[in-house]
């Protein structure tokens, strides 16, 4: 079967998710990377409707203080029955689902990146 | 007009309501609560253990308390059936452990595999088919039946919003009521039942797109009171679809059987939604072979009129459990036509041949190495 999460933590080192999965390996998803890959239909253009950028707008420079602006960074995660992993971000967006598959191979590590780098 | 109540003449109107072995229900402690409001009397009640609300002494009790009730003319009468503290059954030390297969022992409970939406029910066994036609609804409602025979706390959940047949085949005389904003399910022959049927004139079509249908799952899950349940059976619409989909997300099954008859097409198709329970993970748990052969009901010659054995021989190529063969027979389709399946008699070899199923698939959930929580902080 193939590998999935055993322990998911939100408040992972460098502002990053922590996946332990259940074939021993590790991963670390820092939180733009992970929100950038959002894989739902809205982010990635899939209704045909023009894809929402993922950055934060700038703030309004009219005002005289800057509003202050959370990092955005992951307020919630649950298992989507037992395939997949819903996130929730602090900008709101909550329509992601990261199918195990989809999240082990987003692994940024240098063990995976390598391999796919050697398959080219 | 509704006389002005006091909670004291619902004690007293309750304390008249006997249970099966003659005890007052007052005297016991089952009465909660008594709420006298405008036009309303709602009462919070404990069935008095072993009486729970899946039996049939336990409907006659909430009847006998509702028209007790109801008899003091005080308006609307609302039960709320308060869940008694569960205790654990015998032997459950955790999801690894093998159950007993000895009469009456329910299954171990399973760890992380309770549906979030309905946390009382311990397994959720989903019954799908490739195509349409199979048999798959006749083959759910006895699979719960005999389970329920067999003594385990079974619900049925049928979730074909377009051909919602399972009312029918259980012979639906009840219809749900909602008791303090949840559907309470109708029980017949022992089983918890929701259907789509109970909620649609009968020649009404449903003519939905992806998200009424999704809504749909999220309520029969999480809307009705099904209570503490060994087993929930799943009756899903034929193929892959929006309904299959959005169960698989919204909860966590713990397996689905695959029911198709012996001809090869039928099991070509199967194939896709067996690839879709495995894209999505969850188990398969083993092929019904339904029509597997046709006893002939004036002289009993036996033929095979769907081919025999194809399923069992797919389900061994594969790698998947046989689960048995249901044969064509007059006799499932008439009883299903009176409301009654056959399940309930286990003497009449129609009977045994599904409550042989529901005995293989308990074994197999026995086998199962059942899912691990994933630990999220």
């Amino acid at each position: 079967m193939s590998p999935f999460p055993r322990k998911v933590t939100l408040a992972g080192a460098n502002s990053s998710v922590a996946v332990e999965w259940s074939d021993g390996h590790r991963s670390l998803y820092p939180y733009g990377y992970l929100r950038e890959k959002c894989p739902c239909a809205t982010c990635t253009d899939a209704h045909g409707t023009g894809s929402r950028p993922t950055a934060r707008p700038a703030a309004a420079s009219s005002s005289v203080l800057p509003i202050y602006e959370e990092p955005l960074k992951p307020v919630k995660a649950e298992a989507i029955g037992r395939y997949a992993l819903g996130i929730t971000w602090s900008d709101g967006h909550a329509t992601g689902i990261y199918s195990f598959d989809y999240l082990r191979e987003l692994c940024p590590c240098g063990r995976c990146t390598e391999g796919v780098a050697s398959s080219k | 007009m509704n006389k002005r109540i006091h909670p004291q003449d619902v004690m007293k109107a309750l304390s008249d309501v006997r249970d099966p072995a003659g005890r007052d229900l007052v005297a016991l402690g089952c009465v909660k609560g008594v709420e006298v409001g405008e036009g309303r009397i709602s009462i919070a009640l404990e069935l008095p253990p072993p009486i729970t609300v899946t039996t049939p002494a336990g409907q006659q009790l909430l009847r006998a308390v509702h028209d007790a009730v109801e008899a003091l003319d005080g308006g609307k009468v609302e039960i709320h059936v308060a869940r008694p503290a569960q205790a654990e059954p015998a032997g459950a030390s955790g999801p690894a452990t093998a159950p007993g297969t000895g009469h009456g022992s329910a299954p171990a409970q399973a760890a992380g595999s309770a549906p979030k939406l309905a946390p009382g029910v311990k397994t959720t066994i989903a019954v799908a088919s490739g195509k349409g036609g199979v048999g798959k609804s006749t083959v759910a409602a006895n699979l719960a039946v005999a389970l329920a025979s067999a003594g385990r706390s079974v619900g049925l959940m049928d979730t074909d919003v377009y051909g919602p047949s399972v009312p029918m085949l259980v012979g639906a005389r009840r219809d749900p009521e909602v008791i303090q904003g949840k559907i309470e399910p109708p029980i017949e022959h022992g089983v918890k039942i929701i259907s789509m049927g109970y909620f649609l004139p009968k020649d009404e079509a449903v003519i939905w797109r992806g998200p009424m249908l999704h809504k749909t799952v999220q309520q029969f899950l999480g809307d009705v009171r099904w209570g503490s349940l060994d087993y929930l059976v799943i009756d899903l619409p034929p193929g892959t679809g929006d309904i299959q989909l959005s169960l698989c997300q919204t909860a966590s099954l713990t397996g689905a059987v695959i029911v198709s008859t012996p001809q090869d097409l039928a099991l070509t198709v199967a194939s896709k939604a067996i690839a879709m329970f495995q894209k999505l993970n969850v188990p398969i748990l083993g092929i019904v072979e339904n029509m597997s052969y046709h006893v002939c009901s004036q002289c009993g010659h036996r033929e095979d009129i769907f081919g025999h054995g194809g399923a069992r021989a797919a389900a061994e190529r594969l790698g998947f459990s046989f689960l048995g063969e249901i044969p064509l027979d007059l006799r499932i389709r008439t009883e299903s036509d009176r409301g009654q399946p056959v399940a309930l008699d286990g003497a009449t070899p129609q009977g045994k041949a599904f409550r042989d199923v529901a005995t293989t698939l308990e074994a197999e959930l026995a086998k199962m190495q059942l899912p691990e929580e994933i630990v999220i902080e």
